[in-house]
Formats: C-alpha cells, structure tokens, sequence
C-alpha cells in the first residue's frame, strides 16, 4: 500500500517539473501567441549556466538565479532581435525560425561544453532522503513539489488578477487598440517575454535532476512541453498546472503498475483529454 | 554482382600488377612513379559525431589522434588517412549511403566505425560487394560480424560483458534478480543473456522490466522493483543521461534496502563522473578496466591528457578504436598500402594484440573479439570515483555465436 504513496509523490513531482518549465512556454506560446518551439533552447540555457556556476564554485541557490537570469537575458535579446520581426508574419514563419534556433543553439552549446550531459549537483541541504513514517523518501522531490505549488500561486496572483496581467491580455488581444490607449505594447512583450525564458531557465535548473541537461535537450523534450500547453488549454495557467499533474501523476502510476504499456498510457490519456476538450482542460476565459 | 565488386576487382588487379612489377629490376623508377596514387592509405571512418549520441565519434577521433601520435602518421612511407563521415546516430540508410560513396568515390582501403547495430548492418552489404576489410568499434550485438565475411570486430559484445557477471552473481549468494533493461534491441541481448546464465546457475529472475527509451523519470520502475524484493538488479541503460538517472534512483530507492545492483558497462569511469556517489558499491563488468597499469593503457591515458586536457578520460569507444587501428596499421604494413582484402582478413583472422584493456584476439572462426571480462566494483579513491576489479574472466569468447548457430 506504502507504494501508492510514494508513487503519487513521484507522479505529482515530475508533473511539477512539467509545470514549471512549461509555464513559460504557457507565456510565450499560450498568452502572447508566438510559435515558439525553442522554449526548451532557453531552459537549457538556465541548466548550462548553472552548472558551469557551481563548477566555479558558486552556490546552487545563486546558479539557479543565474541560470534564470541567463535565460531571460538570451530570451530578451531573441525577442528584439528575432521573434519581434515575426509577430505578423504568421505561424509557419516563427515555427521555422524558432526551430532553427533550437539547432543554432544546440550546435554552440555542443561547441563550448561537449557533447556530454552536464550535472548539477544538489547543495546538501536539499539532497538525501527524509522520513516519511513508514519509509525514507527523497527530499528534493518533496522540494520540487512545494516550489512547483508555490510558482503555480504566484502566477495565477500575478497574471490572472493583476494590472499587468489585463494589460497584457488586451495587448495580446488587440495591439493596435492597446496602443492607442498609451500602453508600450513593443515593451510589455519583451519583459513578458524576459519573464517566460527566465521561468525556462529556473525550470531547466531545478528540474534537471529529471530531465538532465544535455545539448540534446530542447529537441528531446519539445513534445512534452508543447503537450502540457496544449492539453491545459492555451493561456491558461490553471490548465498547464492541473495538464502537468495530470500527465506526470498518470505516466509515474502507468510506469508502477504497467510498465510494458508506459510510454503508451500518457498519449493515451493525452489523445482522452483532447477529444473530451479540444480547447484544453482549462482553457483561458479570453479564448473559449 | 554490381558495379562496385568489378571496380574494386580492377582496382585489386591493378595493384597486384603494379606490386609485381615492383618486384622486378624497375623496382626504383617504380617506387617513384607510384608514389602519387600509392602512398595514400584511406581509412573510412563512419561514426556519430553529433547529435545526442556524439560521444562516440568524439571518443573514436581522439583515439585516433592518440593513436597516430604515438605510431605516426605513415606507415612503411604510406600516409594513413582518415575519412571522417557522421552518420548522426541510429540510421542504416544513412551509413549504408556513405559507406557506398566511401568505397567508390574515396576509394577508400578500409571501413571502421559504427556505433550502431542498424548502421554496421547497413554497411554490410557494402563491405561484402566491395570487399572492403572493415573494423567494428563499437556496435554490439551479436549478429553484427555473421553479416559479412569483411567484418571483425574489436569492441564487444552485450553477452559477452554479461554472461561472466550473471554466473558470478548466481555463484555469490544471488538467489533472485529482477532485470530491468531499456526497450531497444541491444536491451533485450542484455536481458536475454543475463536471464540464460543466471538460470542456469540456479537463480530465479523474479521479473523482467523494460523501460522505455524517452524515459526521464525512472522513479515508479524502480519502485515496483522494491515490491518484488529480489537480492540484486540486473540495469542496462542505453548510457549518457539516461543510465545516470537510473543508478541515481537505484541508489535513492533500493540500496537502502539491500538491493545490490548489477550493471555492464553502465559504471565506465567516464560516467562515473556524472553520476557521481550514488554508483559506489554498484557491481560492473566490463572487457576494458580503465585504471589497468598495463603500459599501453598508461600511455594512452597520459596521451590523451596531453592532447585533450587533465579531465580526458578513455571509454569502451577509445580502445575499440584504439585496437581497430592496430589491424589497420598491421595490414598496411605487412601487406602494404594496397592489400588485396582477403590477404588482409586472413592477416586478422587469428590476429593477437596487445590492448590498452590487456590481451585480445580476433577469433579466426567468427572474425568476432576474444578478451578478458572484469567484474569490479565502484569505490571512491579520495575524490575520485573508480572501478575496482575483482575478478577476471580470462579469453571470453562471444556465448551469443554459441547459444545462435548459425
């Protein structure tokens, strides 16, 4: 019985990863509506710069700041130079830049670090195990589960019921009318743009014990994270976290109890979901 | 027979007309006027060189240079010349593709590489058309040298770094096992050897889960390991990311409860690196101990260093290679720059080395690798994490030739 218990902490941990590194791209994709396949490009961004940061002996806490940051710098300076250009010039136009840019990113990281996985090891205070009563338990996991919750909560304070949250939504909705009213429609893109990369970046680094970063990365795990947006529903936040904890918890119980049929359980769940809502589980109220 | 068999039989005829009129009483002016098309050695080389799985063709190529440093670059005044091609990870077609342009628009001498199972089976056809003598660095299925007669191989076998480490485990107080191997061919080698051995010595495998290739989280496989309780788990990984992930879980969710675990090559001290702590204790075994004292493995090493910084640390990769370019060298310089191919492969079939890993040989019946297989055990040395051996495993043949009759 104790297995079931452990097995849902796992499930809701790797959804939590999921969430986080997702959530950007539920930024970048779901609410400002830019093809962006290279999210994974920025995450791993984070995840090399943090862990170049401890090799020179930084702290894990200052890395995965650094790492946030770097990400959000790289995506700030995409947005202005790369992505702005394409806001008109429709889908396929920003699915093949962005796509490229996975590739460009890929061949320079490949280039300054090697082709190898790179670690980032956990401070100990965040690594070992704790007592659950009835066994010992990772600790982190329970870590990545409190500060998913937490950035889930923020998130929601931040965009769905604030100012700056409206203001982007009706930017997002009709740039020429919210430029008409004063708004700096070019510079609210590229701070929300800073913000989704940054939220990249943090979830490459704290999720890295899961999906390891290598220069394989944003290729590999592209599906994952464009799956999350998609089944949460595009722009909404309450979707991508309730459609990672779905995915992640249902995967982890199909990998426990079915492992033969595991990779095939979480598309399925995935192809339910779709048909049930095509729109996504909880889609933005702006959009349905 | 296509196009290829019959140019490369002209081009056998003409050196073997050239090397016979050397031998006559024009031998000088004859050294001088082949110079141009005969001292030029090709080696092709087709291996993954990027893309996730680059570490192979980054660990081929510094071996080489290694290699060529140490011997030079020319042999007997012909130039050893390697032919790079990437094949970008698991695809026949593509190997199959340019081991095609390799032999007839390079014109190449010999074939070497592959990483992959698919792509070397690709090649075969290729090699056996244009009887081209190739060298299998890595690839490590069974099957791989049965599928041309121009095939050896210096790298390994999955049965053959298994089947040493099941009977140990079944002879050392290991009653069950629960094996769990990653969802792709050379997996089910693994878990197929490991299982036949194991039983026959008396254990009892309890379960057999596959994983499937994409997986990130290995945590719930891992727990449903616990809830059979075995002694000890059988892992095979595909390496890189996905191997540490698997030994990290190990070591979070079944060490504390005695599970020993039981891996191949999983523990190479170059991953041992990345996985860091959590391997300690793991059981490997494998046909290359990395800290062996033996001179050619001291020197490589203190080479490799040289050339590609302190944290450069050989693999599987780098002594196949390493070895393949042994039988390259030997050919050229026995049976010089334009061997006839089947020359060269009775000049290998049988041929003994010394390796950086200790002796080997290439079975003269199967073209396939003879070694020693070393159980060891992760244990840390100061800061360092190594592989301590305890037991070897002397002249192991490939059991898959004998369990598959073929």
């Amino acid at each position: 019985m104790t297995a079931w218990i452990t097995t849902l902490l796992d499930g809701l941990a790797y959804g939590m990863v999921l969430f986080i590194i997702s959530v950007g791209l539920t930024i970048t994709m779901g609410l400002m509506r830019i093809v962006n396949l290279a999210h994974g490009a920025f995450a791993m961004i984070g995840g090399y710069v943090a862990a170049v940061s401890i090799d020179h002996g930084l702290s894990w806490a200052l890395a995965a700041l650094l790492g946030s940051a770097a990400a959000g710098i790289a995506g700030g300076i995409a947005e202005i130079f790369l992505y702005r250009p394409l806001y008109r010039k429709g889908e396929l136009a920003q699915m093949l830049l962005t796509f490229g840019l996975v590739f460009v990113v890929t061949g320079l990281l490949t280039l300054a670090f090697g082709v190898d996985f790179q670690r980032i090891p956990l401070p100990p205070s965040l690594s070992g195990e704790v007592s659950l009563g009835f066994r010992s338990y990772p600790l982190y996991r329970l870590f990545l589960i409190a500060v998913g919750a937490l950035l889930a909560a923020g998130l929601w304070l931040g965009i769905d019921r604030s100012l700056y949250g409206a203001r982007l939504r009706a930017a997002v909705d009709n740039p020429a009318m919210a430029r008409g009213i004063g708004m700096n429609v070019d510079r609210l893109f590229t701070a929300t743009f800073v913000f989704g990369c940054a939220l990249a970046g943090f979830g490459g680094v704290v999720g890295s014990e899961l999906l390891l970063i290598e220069p394989a990365y944003a290729l590999k795990h592209l599906v994952t994270f464009l799956v999350v947006v998609v089944v949460g529903g595009h722009a909404s936040f309450k979707g991508s976290f309730a459609a990672a904890l779905l995915i992640g918890s249902v995967e982890t119980f199909g990998k426990f109890y079915l492992p033969s049929l595991a990779p095939y359980v979480s598309f399925l769940l995935v192809l339910v979901l779709l048909l049930w809502r095509p729109h996504g589980v909880l889609p933005a109220k702006s959009l349905s | 027979m296509s196009l290829l068999s019959r140019r490369s039989m002209l081009g056998g005829l003409s050196a073997l007309g050239t090397s016979a009129l050397c031998t006559s009483t024009l031998a000088t002016s004859c050294g001088l006027f082949g110079k141009a098309s005969a001292e030029v050695v090709k080696v092709g080389v087709i291996n993954t060189f990027s893309g996730p799985f680059a570490r192979w063709g980054e660990q081929t190529k510094q071996a080489i240079e290694v290699f060529q440093k140490q011997r030079g670059k020319t042999v007997k005044g012909s130039e050893i010349q390697i032919v790079y091609r990437d094949d970008g990870g698991a695809d026949p077609a593509r190997a199959k593709q340019l081991a095609e342009e390799l032999a007839l628009k390079e014109k190449v001498q010999f074939l070497a590489g592959f990483a992959f199972t698919p792509n070397a089976l690709a090649a075969a056809e290729i090699a056996t058309e244009a009887k081209l003598p190739t060298v299998i660095w890595n690839a490590a299925t069974g099957i791989v040298t049965r599928k041309s007669p121009y095939f050896v191989r210096t790298s390994f076998t999955l049965p053959q770094d298994t089947a040493p480490v099941a009977a140990w485990a079944a002879k050392n107080g290991i009653k069950s096992v629960v094996t769990l191997v990653t969802d792709y061919a050379p997996g089910y080698d693994g878990e197929a050897a490991f299982t036949r051995v194991f039983k026959e010595n008396g254990g009892e495998i309890l379960e057999s889960i596959r994983v499937p290739l994409p997986t990130t989280d290995f945590a719930p496989f891992f727990e449903r390991v616990l809830e059979k309780k075995p002694n000890a788990l059988f892992l095979f990984g595909p390496g890189g990311p996905s191997s540490v992930g698997m030994i990290g879980t190990w070591a979070s969710r079944l060490k504390p409860a005695d599970i020993q675990l039981i891996t191949t090559t999983e523990t190479q001290e170059i991953d041992l690196v990345k996985i860091g702590p959590a391997a300690l204790d793991a059981i490997g075994s494998s046909h290359y101990p990395e800290t062996s004292d033996n001179p050619l493995n001291v020197s490589l090493r203190k080479d490799l260093e040289a050339l590609f910084g302190a944290k450069t640390i050989p693999d599987i990769a780098t002594v196949a290679t390493y070895d393949g370019m042994q039988l390259i060298y030997r050919a050229v310089e026995q049976l010089g720059p334009r061997p006839p191919p089947d020359a060269v492969m009775s000049l290998w079939k049988g041929a003994k080395l010394d390796s950086p890993r200790g002796p080997i040989e290439i079975d003269a019946q199967t073209r396939d690798i003879v070694q020693n297989v070393y159980l060891r055990r992760v244990k840390a040395q100061g800061d360092r994490l190594i592989n301590v051996s305890f037991e070897t495993i002397a002249a192991v043949k490939d059991p898959w030739k004998e369990w598959n009759p073929g």
